[in-house]
């Protein structure tokens, strides 16, 4: 039983870091892949403020949001004046900066070593110490910000940013600025993720660089891509089965180090399938 | 000792690296148009062969070599001619072409770790390298071998481009692949041909730098980066100045980490890299 509630923490939270991916690359066609830098720097803001300051795990994650969120809107500047293959190219360097920075700045990240023994949250005196509570808080948060999106996506707001999708020309002709557009979508989603990353620091109570790297960034593109873009149902989807197909891995009895590398190879060839057989993912309502 | 001629021996070797990659990757993007991220994995794609050949079953080099090329060769060409022509005939966008590139690439590195082990392995015991001190700065056997292959590929690929029938062809499809068509060329064999010889150009650094370094499966991301990052510095689509420019991204580097520290050289590279996006994105030698 502890370890389906552990799977579930993990389906929530992959569903997460794939809806605030969605919102980029499913509605407004920004194909981001440096989505899991912005988790990181809300990670180890969370990690350093409870176990250096012993903040509080709530007040720890708003600033670990905020300086996503600050992050996203330095790089975003920059990144909003890039088109199409050089918009992935820009965010494949920064997941590369980004990941250099936690890797390199020792004496606040840890280096290579990560920082363990992060406490479980705690709000007036009840702590998320054991799974079956933080499953509640990961599944509590997923559904919010699951309404959050589809708020977003329904708003008008939401709608400039598929006719951004289909044709920012154009819709630059009608006087929206697309630059702002974009820009804003890009805070949120990075924003999004930062809650996702300051919930994933306590989970696994120990984090490294190479939860950050580019690696991650790209199993959060395949959950989004398999689900489906322009679907917000579509992540928690490609969630759950890439979940499934990962942890079928685990039962196959391979050692640790081999089914990492399996688990690339099942990324990659994922990748490989949709784009020829099915770009729009098993629930997709657009196609790159 | 002046530290100055060690750092300009230091940015002539890797730049020589860097420009092996810059140019192949130019040439292939020069005819198929999209960034081909699976292009780095066929540079350790090289090596490996050559450690699989020549130091776990005693092939010689003079062999083993040429075969590491070769292999490289036909990995290269699988791809296009498995995936890439098959989304091409779809009319699939660029970006679609990418990801699957880049799926692709997780896959074959994948591999590659779970044939070879992710450990660090290197070429240099298989022959005696000496060392040389030109003009101040202390060179390997095997670094000459490097800057000699990278300008011995420019001149090549120069004569191939200028001088032939097929390098006319090239010219042709790069410049609007539909009428190089109307005109009687087959596009789909000429983009082929050009994928081999690139990803043979980046086996050979694969190989090279195997002897210089040493192996490892994620060797040829960084590198197919470092070389897109010299392509773009140097103005996309003309080989020339791809070889240049990733001699800039060489200098830069080493200058860069004597000033601040080693770690922090992919962090400069990218650095470059988004300033000229930024500031001059047909690069220093491109027109507008």
């Amino acid at each position: 039983m502890e370890y389906f509630i552990h799977l579930a923490i993990l389906f929530s939270l992959s569903a997460l870091f794939a809806i605030s991916l969605d919102l980029l690359i499913g509605y407004t066609g920004l194909i981001s892949v440096t989505q899991a830098s912005f988790g990181g720097v809300s990670a180890y803001t969370v990690a350093l403020l409870t176990i250096e300051y012993h903040v509080n795990f709530f007040i720890a994650m708003l600033a670990g949001v905020l300086l996503a969120s600050l992050t996203a809107l330095i790089v975003g500047f920059v990144f909003s004046r890039f088109r199409g293959d050089y918009y992935i190219l820009g965010t494949i360097g920064f997941s590369y900066i980004a990941f250099s920075v936690f890797l390199n700045w020792q004496s606040l990240t840890g280096g290579p070593l990560g920082i363990p023994g992060i406490p479980r949250p705690e709000i007036f005196g009840f702590a998320f110490s054991d799974n079956t509570a933080f499953l509640a808080l990961t599944i509590g948060t997923l559904g919010l910000l699951y309404l959050c999106s589809r708020f977003i996506v329904n708003s008008s707001f939401g709608r400039v940013l598929k006719a951004i999708r289909e044709d920012e020309e154009a819709v630059s002709v009608f006087g929206y600025r697309a630059l702002f557009y974009k820009l804003a979508i890009f805070v949120i989603a990075a924003a999004m993720m930062g809650i996702g990353g300051a919930l994933y620091a306590p989970f696994l109570t120990y984090i490294d660089p190479f939860a950050f790297g580019l690696t991650p960034s790209i199993y959060i593109l395949t959950v989004v891509i398999l689900g489906g873009l322009g679907s917000l149902r579509g992540p928690i989807v490609g969630a759950g089965v890439l979940i499934a197909l990962l942890e079928g891995l685990r039962f196959a009895g391979f050692p640790p180090d081999v089914s990492a590398q399996l688990q690339q190879l099942i990324y990659g060839l994922l990748l490989v399938g949709l784009m020829l057989y099915r770009p729009q993912g098993l629930l997709g309502e657009f196609r790159l | 000792m002046d530290i100055l001629p060690q750092l300009i021996a230091n940015s002539l070797i890797v730049g020589a690296t860097y420009a092996l990659l810059a140019m192949s990757f130019s040439l292939i993007y020069s005819v198929s148009r999209f960034f081909n991220i699976a292009h780095g994995v066929t540079a350790a794609i090289g090596g490996y062969t050559v450690l699989y050949l020549a130091k776990l079953h005693g092939v010689p080099l003079a062999a083993a070599i040429p075969l590491g090329i070769a292999a490289a060769a036909l990995v290269g060409w699988c791809l296009e001619f498995f995936i890439y022509r098959r989304l091409r005939a779809r009319g699939a966008s660029s970006a679609v072409t990418l990801i699957a590139s880049l799926g692709a690439f997780t896959a074959l590195q994948a591999m590659l770790a779970l044939t070879f082990t992710s450990q660090f392995q290197t070429l240099s015991n298989l022959v005696t390298i000496r060392t040389f001190t030109i003009g101040g700065g202390i060179f390997t056997s095997v670094q000459l071998i490097i800057f000699a292959s990278s300008v011995a590929v420019c001149l090549g690929l120069w004569l191939l481009l200028s001088y032939t029938k097929f390098g006319k062809a090239v010219r042709a499809v790069s410049d609007d692949a539909e009428v190089a068509k109307i005109v009687g060329i087959n596009t789909n064999t000429i983009i082929g041909i050009t994928v081999a010889i690139g990803s043979g150009i980046a086996g050979l650094a694969g190989i090279l730098i195997g002897f210089d370094t040493g192996l490892q499966p994620t060797m040829g991301f960084i590198l197919l980066l470092k070389g897109i990052i010299g392509t773009i510095a140097g103005g996309i689509g003309s080989i020339s100045g791809s070889f240049l420019g990733a001699y800039l991204l060489g200098f830069v580097e080493n200058f860069g980490i004597w000033q601040i520290s080693g770690e922090w050289k992919d962090a400069i590279a990218f650095t470059l890299l988004i300033v000229f996006l930024l500031f001059r994105p047909q690069g220093i030698f491109g027109k507008k």
